[in-house]
């Protein structure tokens, strides 16, 4: 059947009287649903626009730093709306509250949650706008909707031949009504999602034309550099203003709460002009610590407070009472950076009473928390657009630099950029807490009765509300921001859960055992931390799967065969955990001077087991082979998922390897690659990544390849040397 | 003072301080923001370019020594609209996961396999070992350098490119 005019004037007049949008959201004016004739365009929801001319654009909500979402989100929409991914054009969300992460109440991207927060709501978006699309193209047919299929963008007649492409549609498309909850496909009927599909921003990314926040270019814009106080929280008094403003091209020189910021009409003149720099430091509140003296602190904390108990199954004291063996261990972990290729930076315009923002940013809102904080204006007078990230792991959570960059522009009134060195980015980051673990564990005979954990070290949201809460309340005295912080974000909406970030992975310690104790003893060093690549999970894992391996080595029992005992009620556990020792080939014959090692560990949501195989050469560890088994339920892409654990994996070898911030009086003592490695593609093990196939709702990949990975080099090594390490970095001595 | 430089075969006169960054002219100059600065210590690779057909550290080489110099960079490596092969192979590998370092990792490549046409699995991992990844996208680049080079077994380098 032909489409004539006429059909479309009849139906449109009759659809007129009607106009419900199940999906649409209100209250925002950055976000627009309905037709807009002008344009030609039909948003149904806050995610979705169709255009008459067949262009389909998706707006997403979860920043694309490496980890898939651009594409793994898109094929979410893109399945239920029935349209090839490859035909979506992705557009990145501004800041808007319909754009939030529904499990922290803030438009943030981390925690590995974008597919499992997008699983449900992104196809729904996807199915009730192909639902309402195919609704209208009945209607002008006079068929039952239910009778129309849909394939690659047109809705296709009953009787298999007829079409109308949804650009055809789109206009009626608007008119129609959703009654009652939208179908989604079922599995059997899937696809893209599941498939091997390549990424949608590759070719962008292979010709240099991704656009990340360092290659954002404004008109007439200039570039500012900002030293900061070698020792975090000292503050600049005064500095050698004449010298730095003679330099060629400098524009302006001045102190701000950040340091002291140059100004110049090319990147190159403000570095130069910055190397004149002679700053007067005030270290009154300065950090002025060395490495062991954290270390050392956490130890007194540990002996004086016995700290909170975060879980308590049986009577661990009981235990050791009874107990024929008790065992103790203490880990040691450091500060780790997350060494991002994208150095920090950002650009920010201020004109007319407002402030526009362009940032790699995994937390826009908070971005615009950050640049409203030293001026006159409020968060809602910021716009912040976000860049592809030239990487995130938790980094471009704490936003900093967007603050400089808001402080330079609010001044200078042109658009400016800032960029950070490198040495800058290590020297001046937010890091992976160091922590500190003191195990305890008992014997009774052969079997273990009880489990002691205790963690010693700072939580982050500490750190984070410490840097909301000036924003709201600039009033108030320092020693108030903490309560002030958690008040404020409730007082936007945002309810301040409780902070998990020291304890996560060891209160959900999954073996069976009858007393299990899990402490945290809160002390904080102030040096500054933040959100890594997994987080508490991360140094947990460490202290959890390590001293697991010590207690089967004191019961005289193979690694794999004393955990997998322990998990008779952890089927998901226990399933991942004797795939990778399969695939390894645990317990059969390695070549010469090789060991195995092996770990097990849940985060986000998703079961990780891992068994690693290396060997000490010249005196250096070498790490042959890792195989991963992995269930994060339904897999969206599995090429995404084994990209993201192999990189984990090889983001957990780094730190196992070479990981470590370091302080000597107050001073980061690592200034760039050569003294803060990462791993090198020399360097590089075989890794295999084995996916259960699952059907449960899909949990996060991001995040959990890195924790298992630590323990199981560490227990590979003392596999191969009887020397149990019990602090990070390893050491092949 | 005139610096005189030919880039992507576009020539071009330009006025800048002798002492500045080839990376700099590069992406502020130009507005060829394809190559990256990662480290400004020529330590990780991600703003490698073609001086004269050398794979170059283009954060720490001041354009005074480059006056006539012919640069090629990521933008200038596929022709006529067409992908490069080594993007191509890129491309159906699936290697990019931030893509921040990617036009620096293929830029090394292209240099080795202008030069060692049919590499070993060794050479190509020793030619990479100096760009670094921090994804860990390590073992995709290699399936995708090897991929070039087994698809068409002995790579041709295009006249005047790499």
């Amino acid at each position: 059947m032909t489409m004539n005019r006429r059909d479309f004037m009849k139906v449109s007049t009759a659809a007129s009287g009607s106009l419900v949008l199940a999906v649409s959201l209100p209250g925002c004016s950055t976000i627009k649903t309905g037709f807009e004739e002008e344009t030609g365009q039909w948003s149904p929801d806050i995610w979705l626009e169709l255009t008459t001319n067949d262009e389909i654009f998706f707006t997403l909500a979860r920043v694309e730093m490496g980890q898939g979402t651009y594409t793994g989100l898109t094929t979410l929409v893109a399945e239920e709306l029935d349209v090839d991914p490859a035909r979506i054009k992705v557009k990145f969300a501004p800041v808007a509250p319909e754009y939030r992460n529904p499990l922290f109440g803030l438009q943030l991207t981390g925690g590995s949650t974008s597919v499992a927060s997008s699983w449900k709501p992104l196809r729904e978006a996807g199915a009730s706008a192909r639902q309402m699309l195919v609704m209208a193209a009945a209607r002008v047919w006079k068929v039952d909707a239910a009778d129309c299929t849909t394939q690659d963008g047109r809705v296709v007649h009953p009787n298999g031949i007829d079409s109308l492409r949804y650009g055809q549609l789109v206009e009626l498309a608007d008119k129609e009504v959703i009654r009652g909850d939208v179908a989604l496909k079922p599995r059997s009927e899937w696809k893209y999602i599941g498939r091997k599909g390549g990424r949608l921003d590759t070719e962008a990314k292979v010709t240099g034309k991704a656009g990340y926040g360092i290659d954002v270019e404004l008109p007439g814009m200039v570039y500012a550099v900002m030293t900061r106080c070698p020792r975090y929280g000292g503050k600049a008094t005064g500095f050698n203003r004449s010298d730095v403003m003679a330099w060629p091209g400098v524009l302006d020189a001045f102190i701000t709460e950040r340091g002291v910021a140059v100004v110049a009409d090319r990147y190159w003149r403000a570095r130069k002009a910055q190397e004149a720099l002679n700053v007067e430091w005030d270290f009154a509140e300065a950090i002025d610590l060395d490495n062991d003296q954290v270390f050392e602190g956490y130890r007194e904390a540990a002996n004086e407070d016995a700290g909170a108990q975060e879980r308590s199954d049986g009577d661990f004291d009981d235990a050791v009472e009874n107990a024929s063996r008790v065992v103790e261990a203490e880990y040691e972990q450091p500060y780790l950076d997350h060494a991002a290729m994208e150095p920090m930076n950002a650009t920010a315009w201020y004109r007319d009473g407002a402030m526009e923002v362009w940032a790699p940013t995994q937390a826009p809102d908070l971005a615009r928390i950050a640049a409203a904080r030293h001026s006159s204006l409020s968060p809602s007078n910021v716009t912040v657009h976000t860049t592809f990230l030239g990487g995130g792991f938790g980094r471009r959570l704490t936003q900093d630099y967007v603050e400089e960059v808001a402080i330079v522009a609010y001044k200078v009134k042109k658009p400016v950029k800032l960029i950070w060195s490198r040495e800058e980015d290590v020297r001046h980051g937010f890091w992976r807490p160091a922590m500190l673990h003191r195990m305890k564990a008992s014997f009774k005979d052969s079997e273990l009765t009880g489990w002691d954990h205790q963690i010693v070290g700072p939580q982050i949201l500490d750190w984070y509300v410490r840097n909301a809460a000036p924003a709201q309340y600039p009033w108030a005295p320092q020693f108030l921001y903490s309560t002030l912080g958690r008040v404020g974000l409730m007082a936007e909406g945002v309810a301040t859960p409780k902070d998990i970030s020291a304890i996560e992975g060891a209160i959900g310690y999954p073996y069976q055992v009858e007393n299990v104790s899990v402490r945290h003893t809160h002390t904080d060093p102030g040096v500054p931390i933040t959100w890594w690549r997994s987080v508490g999970y991360s140094h947990n894992g460490f202290a959890v799967e390590t001293f697991m391996d010590e207690l089967a080595h004191e019961a005289g029992e193979d690694p794999l065969l004393f955990r997998r005992k322990l998990l008779a009620n952890e089927p998901r556990h226990r399933a991942v955990l004797d795939r990778a020792a399969e695939r390894a080939g645990w317990g059969t014959p390695l070549a010469e001077g090789r060991a195995r090692g092996i770990a097990l560990f849940k985060s986000f949501g998703t079961y990780v087991a891992q068994v690693v195989e290396a060997s000490i050469e010249n005196g250096e560890i070498k790490v042959h082979k890792v195989t991963c088994s992995v269930d994060c339920g339904q897999v969206v892409n599995p090429r995404v998922v084994e990209d993201q654990i192999s990189g984990g994996i090889l983001f957990g070898l780094s730190a196992a390897l070479f990981g470590e911030i370091s302080f000597k009086n107050g001073e980061v003592q690592q200034s760039n690659f050569h003294d803060s490695r990462v791993l090198r593609t020399h360097e590089v093990p075989e890794v295999l990544v084995d996916i259960v196939d699952s059907d449960i709702e899909p949990t996060g990949v991001g995040e959990p390849g890195v924790p298992p990975v630590i323990p199981a080099l560490g227990n590979a090594l003392f596999a191969l040397t009887g020397k149990r390490q019990r602090k990070l970095p390893l050491t092949a001595g | 003072m005139a610096l005189s430089l030919t880039v992507n075969g576009q020539h071009y006169s330009l006025d800048v301080e002798l002492d500045t960054p080839l990376l700099w002219v590069l992406r502020d100059e130009l507005n060829l923001k394809g190559t990256k600065f990662g480290c400004g210590a020529g330590l990780c690779g991600a703003c490698t370019v073609h001086v004269n057909g050398q794979p170059t550290r283009s954060c720490s080489t001041p354009v005074e020594y480059l006056d006539g110099a012919e640069i090629t960079t990521i933008e200038g490596l596929s022709e006529n609209g067409e992908l490069h092969p080594l993007q191509k192979a890129w491309v159906a590998e699936g290697v990019p996961q931030c893509g921040y370092c990617q036009s620096g990792q293929i830029m090394t490549a292209a240099h080795l396999l202008a030069n060692t046409p049919s590499p070993s699995r060794d050479e190509i991992v020793t030619a990479m070992s100096g760009n670094l990844c921090r994804c860990g996208t390590y073992s995709r680049i290699v399936a995708a350098v090897e991929s070039v080079v087994d698809g068409v077994g002995h790579y041709e380098p295009e006249q005047g490119g790499a």
